[in-house]
């Protein structure tokens, strides 16, 4: 049966359904397609912003639909729910779910070669390594907690030396030194901090163990069966998006600033510091969205440590060779 | 004016549980009240007087015995509008005029109002509150409340009247103005009239029949006639035969 | 603002309204001239409370953002709030018609009622798309308050004109119409008011949450990392302001009604006697299984009428799977029952602050109304402001132990209460005020003798809608900022896609509630059946 229908259905009753403004793009010829993202409109996704308004999706017979993400938006519940075809996730959330509740994913493709996700303090207090976090203050949020305990681990540090606190995305508590250290995309929040006239220090979770790469392209296997074709089109077109973006990472933001980035309440210069910040984090020499053998060996190591087991077979390195 | 009903309450039995225990409010109690004919009940608080007068309003139902009123059941009654009634303390709602609490049994019985807005005007009128029309509940004095409740009372063209304790709450001058007047309406409606009160001497000058009640468990102790001719006057209140049957009837409650 | 809480307003006279309106504006002026000096000198928290001035010029930076954001979140609350409530009043009115179906209904009613926020909103992103899961949001937050308000409105009555609808052969639907209703629309307005504040955050929050673009919760969520106070105020500012317009305007109506609903005379008549007997045992038990099984039922429907796969969405039995069938039940178990032993504690002690709050600041607007008048921007921007926006704020004033959990829960549980404590006393019958003052009582005397005790059914009710919300205060922050217990443990199962433990502490936050409330109901029906007073349930 169709789902959609069911909650259009659902939608109509609660007197919702002409403010839905889902999947409303059905009218052309070209192969629709849906994408989940992580987060909510930031440089983070610029690479894709760039491909739409390039028209290169179009180019490869596709229609594309682009769905924001938000912290209760789990990425992975839109492709099970089929409300997307592919969604932008954590691969060490999305493995666990694998392993754990035997969803049936497949990980095609990655953004980031390595993650974003870094220990930020301020330079007046600095920390530069693991070790330095001991009797320390650090604001995580909860959904992460499992990746630093990870990285405090391989760096013989048990997770109770460390007063661990929730992190609710605003780096003002680390600012104002109620806390020493947070867990934040490192692309980011150092600008922020430079903002308000102080100086930020960071080092990656990647650099010390916890080597997984971020942005995992996740389908269903039943997707990757359906739509191959559109996915391959899909990566070939994301990855034209992301070198025409990184060419000049000060170039597209501000393009985006009365489209993309309206109202997201944050600035251009913010964007294009992440954009810039993002850039050797994204390239990879064998092409953006790269899934090599060495990173998911990587990720499946730094996993295991986590007591998360990966495989290999959840990974499908062959629609990338296609492109 | 409707065909006259009389009220007949026959061996009728009643018990309510209030926070554990139960009361029995009236054991085997009978009463006639032919009709046309003006009834007065009087006995101590709990003496199942007020009770009696909500089993023949259909508001509760005897455990055992029958309650008819001109041969019906009391809901079937009521809801033909062949009923009217006045509680104590008026009982108004707060939010309607003078009129509109006076067309409150209308809008119940679902009669149209616009056929009524003559006898509505006549009997606030009758009730000395003309002028008042437009007034709310709150802007009025507790004896002019309870002579609202008396016209509402009124507005169905009832053939049975049951007052409760309508003017408990007024002063003696304004109670005995109020008795008189009571006297007159009734007397143009000629309805069969049950009165519920705590007051001998209103009992007495109102009543045909005065039934002196008894508590725990709620009975009839006497049926008391009252023998003086009607139309009767404000002196009747001095007349020494009056006071001869007042201080009988208190024998009786104090008996 | 506080007008409708006020019940003496109508006896003042002009003079009297100016009097208290000049001290209630002043009062605000000396609130807002000391807020900026401390923003202004970053006094509190080392700067991060933004001076008035700062939002404000901040606001004027902004106003460009503001406008599709505000539409968004306007049309979410207030279609929550229109389906809410529209749905709270039908089903009190249904609940007084039929107490069958309101002892049937309690248990969906409770649920409804303390179902964590922060716990359905995920599941409705997950279950419902587009403006779907905001609406939803906001008119569950609505309809508890609304319903409970409608249903204490249409039984708080005059019982005597009751008995004259009836005495003309007028059946419930009769005694609805042209008694209950009327006399409810003060009650039904109160609870209104508190609705409004109510819709708009719950509208906000599952923008937060849902990956929209427009919305004040979305404009929010990109403004987090901005580490600008100003900005947070402002958004916050503003959702108040919108939630303010929809309660002034409630409580204009409100005090419109208030005066001519007030019985004119104390009723003496009040205590209902049963009428012996039909006590059916066996029909208390099947209403009382009933009312159990009907919300597992309608979550089992919804579940199957969404056509969500099993993974996401778990029905009961998969709930009851999760925590006792599977090889990690167990573990499921230990992590559930440790997270319990950090919350219950301080929930407990949240309830009691959460109630001590409401009681002091509902006396207070009786006995002194400037000072309350002066407070309410600030009591509705408590509920209104999305409270991760001012965490930073508060774990900086408070830090991350008791205190900051326990301002929370008083954030979070206070407002509904003291509304309703409000009313209860502004509906006190005049000739029962009039006793004391015949005796040169003062107003605390008053208050003590009369006011207090005769609003006692509204006193329970308010108990009735602190308790559950005491456990969402704490779990939020536990959420937020403390790290621990049910609040932090439905957050990391979020992202560890743990979809069995987010419907589990979903479902145990509830049954939590549940039980609290329970014991509220049996102390209330205990108290007042003791001093012959109606419950309002």
């Amino acid at each position: 049966m169709n789902r959609n229908i069911d909650r259009r259905h659902f939608m109509a009753l609660m007197g919702a359904g002409a403010a839905a403004p889902l999947l409303a793009r059905h009218a052309s010829a070209a192969a629709p397609l849906t994408m989940q993202a992580a987060w909510i409109n930031d440089a983070e996704f610029t690479g894709y912003f760039t491909a739409i308004d390039n028209g290169y999706y179009k180019d490869e017979g596709l229609d594309l639909t682009y769905l924001s993400g938000g912290p209760d938006l789990i990425p992975e519940s839109s492709i099970i729910a089929g409300k997307a075809d592919l969604a932008l996730t954590t691969p060490d959330t999305t493995i666990k779910a694998i392993v754990d509740q035997g969803a049936k994913f497949k990980i095609i493709g990655a953004q980031y070669q390595k993650n974003p996700h870094g220990i930020i303090s301020l330079a007046k207090n600095p920390i530069h390594s693991p070790k330095e976090l001991v009797g320390k203050t650090l604001a995580v949020p909860p959904v992460n907690v499992i990746s630093v305990e990870v990285m405090l681990r391989a760096n013989g540090i048990e997770p109770s030396q460390v007063n661990i606190v929730p992190y609710a995305y605003d780096p003002t508590p680390l600012i104002k030194g109620e806390i020493d250290a947070s867990l934040d995309f490192t692309t980011n929040v150092p600008f922020t901090i430079k903002q308000q006239s102080a100086e930020a220090v960071s080092f990656l979770l990647y650099d010390f163990g916890y080597t997984i790469f971020n942005d995992a392209i996740v389908v269903t296997d039943d997707t990757l069966a359906a739509k191959r074709k559109e996915l391959v089109a899909w990566l070939k077109a994301s990855r034209k998006g992301w070198e025409e973006n990184l060419r000049d990472p000060s170039v597209y933001p501000p393009k985006f600033a009365d489209t993309w980035f309206k109202g997201t309440g944050r600035s251009i210069e913010n964007e294009v510091y992440f954009n810039t910040a993002q850039k050797p984090l994204i390239e990879s020499p064998k092409g953006i969205l790269s899934l090599t053998e060495d990173s998911i060996a990587k990720t499946i190591d730094a996993l295991s440590k986590a007591g998360i087991k990966a495989r290999r077979d959840m990974f499908d390195t062959t629609l990338l060779e296609e492109v | 004016m409707s065909a006259q009903r009389g009220i007949r309450i026959d061996n009728v039995s009643k018990t309510f549980s209030a926070r554990g225990k139960r009361i029995e409010a009236l054991k085997n109690v009978s009463l006639d009240c032919a009709p046309g004919s003006f009834t007065a009940l009087i006995g101590p608080s709990g003496c199942g007087k007020s009770t009696i007068l909500r089993l023949a309003l259909g508001l509760e139902v005897a455990d055992t015995g029958s309650v008819e009123i001109g041969g019906e059941a009391p809901r079937n009654a009521t809801s033909a509008g062949v009923t009217g009634v006045a509680f104590q303390d008026a009982a108004l709602l707060p939010w309607r005029s003078v009129e509109a609490n006076l067309a409150l049994p209308l809008d119940v019985l679902g009669l149209e109002r616009a056929r009524y807005a003559g006898k509505i005007a006549s009997l606030i009128e009758l009730v000395g509150l003309a002028g008042f029309e437009k007034a709310l509940p709150g802007e009025l004095s507790g004896g002019m409340r309870q002579r609202v409740a008396i016209a509402r009372a009124l507005v169905t063209d009832p053939s049975v009247l049951f007052l409760d304790e309508p003017f408990g709450a007024l002063d003696q001058i304004l109670r005995r103005q109020m008795n008189i007047e009571l006297q007159r309406i009734w007397t143009e409606t000629k309805a069969t009239a049950l009165l519920v009160t705590h007051g001998i001497d209103e009992a007495v000058f109102l009543a045909d029949k005065v039934v002196v009640m008894q508590s725990r468990p709620g009975r009839i102790a006497r049926v008391i006639d009252v023998p003086f001719e009607r139309p009767r006057r404000t002196n009747l209140f001095s007349d020494p035969r009056f006071h001869a049957l007042n201080d009988e009837i208190a024998t009786v409650l104090h008996g | 603002m506080a007008d409708a809480v006020d019940g003496s307003l109508a006896d003042g006279g002009r003079r009297g309204w100016a009097i208290r309106h000049w001290a209630g504006l002043r009062n605000g002026v000396v609130i807002l001239v000391v807020w900026e000096f401390l923003g202004r000198f970053g006094l509190v928290a080392g700067g991060a409370l933004p001076a008035p001035s700062a939002i404000l010029a901040r606001f004027w930076l902004d106003r460009g953002d503001y406008p599709e954001h505000v539409v968004a979140t306007l049309w979410g609350a207030s279609a929550g709030f229109l389906i809410g409530n529209a749905i709270a009043v039908l089903a009190g009115m249904l609940f007084v018609l039929s107490p069958v179906a309101s002892r049937l209904s309690r248990g969906i009613n409770i649920a409804i009622f303390s179902v964590p926020s922060i716990a359905i909103s995920p599941i409705l992103v997950l279950t419902l798309s587009g403006m779907a899961p905001r609406i939803v949001l906001a008119a569950i937050s609505c309809y508890f308050v609304t319903m409970t308000a409608t249903v204490i409105g249409l039984t708080q009555i005059d019982q005597r004109t009751a008995d004259v609808i009836r005495a003309y052969g007028g059946g419930r639907w009769k005694v609805m119409r042209l008694v209950r209703l009327r006399s409810a629309m003060p009650v039904i307005l109160g609870g209104l008011q508190v609705a409004a504040p109510n819709a708009v955050l719950g509208a906000i929050l599952a923008e937060f949450g849902g990956g929209g673009r427009w919305g004040l919760g979305n404009y929010l969520l990109g403004s987090l990392g901005r580490a600008d106070p100003a900005r947070l105020w402002g958004i916050g500012l503003v959702a108040t302001a919108i939630a303010g317009l929809a309660y002034l305007v409630f409580a204009l109506i409100s005090q419109r009604v208030t005066g001519a609903s007030r019985a004119v005379t104390v009723t003496t008549s009040v205590p209902p006697l049963r009428a012996a007997g039909g006590d059916n045992t066996v029909a208390k038990v099947l209403l009382v299984a009933g009312s159990i099984a009907l919300p597992l039922i309608l979550w089992w429907v919804f579940v199957k009428a969404l056509g969500v796969p099993e993974l996401i969405a778990r029905t009961p039995y998969g709930v009851f799977e999760h925590l006792f069938l599977l090889d990690s039940s167990p573990a499921a178990r230990a992590k559930l029952l440790q997270a319990l032993a950090q919350t219950l504690p301080i929930t407990l002690v949240g309830m009691a602050a959460g109630l001590a709050a409401a009681f002091l600041l509902a006396v207070s607007s009786r006995l002194y109304p400037g000072v309350t008048r002066a407070f309410m921007p600030i009591a509705l921007f408590t509920q209104t402001m999305p409270l991760i926006a001012t965490i930073p704020l508060l774990v900086l004033l408070l830090g991350r132990g008791w205190s900051v959990t326990l301002w929370i829960t008083i954030s979070v549980t206070f407002f509904p209460a003291f509304i309703t404590l409000a009313q209860g006393i502004s509906m006190v019958p005049r000739a029962a005020l009039d006793v004391p003052r015949a005796y040169g009582a003062s107003a605390w005397k008053e208050m003590r003798l009369v006011s207090i005790p005769a609003s006692l059914p509204y006193l329970f009710a308010a108990t009735r809608l602190t308790v559950p919300r005491a456990l969402l205060g704490v779990m939020i922050a536990e959420w937020l900022a403390t790290g621990k217990g049910l609040g932090n443990l439905l957050n990391q199962s979020r992202g560890y896609l743990d979809y069995g433990m987010i419907w589990t502490v979903a479902t145990v936050s509830v049954l939590v509630s549940i039980a609290f409330y329970q014991l509220v109901v049996v102390a209330e029906r205990r108290v007042l059946g003791r001093l012959g007073m109606q419950t309002a349930e």
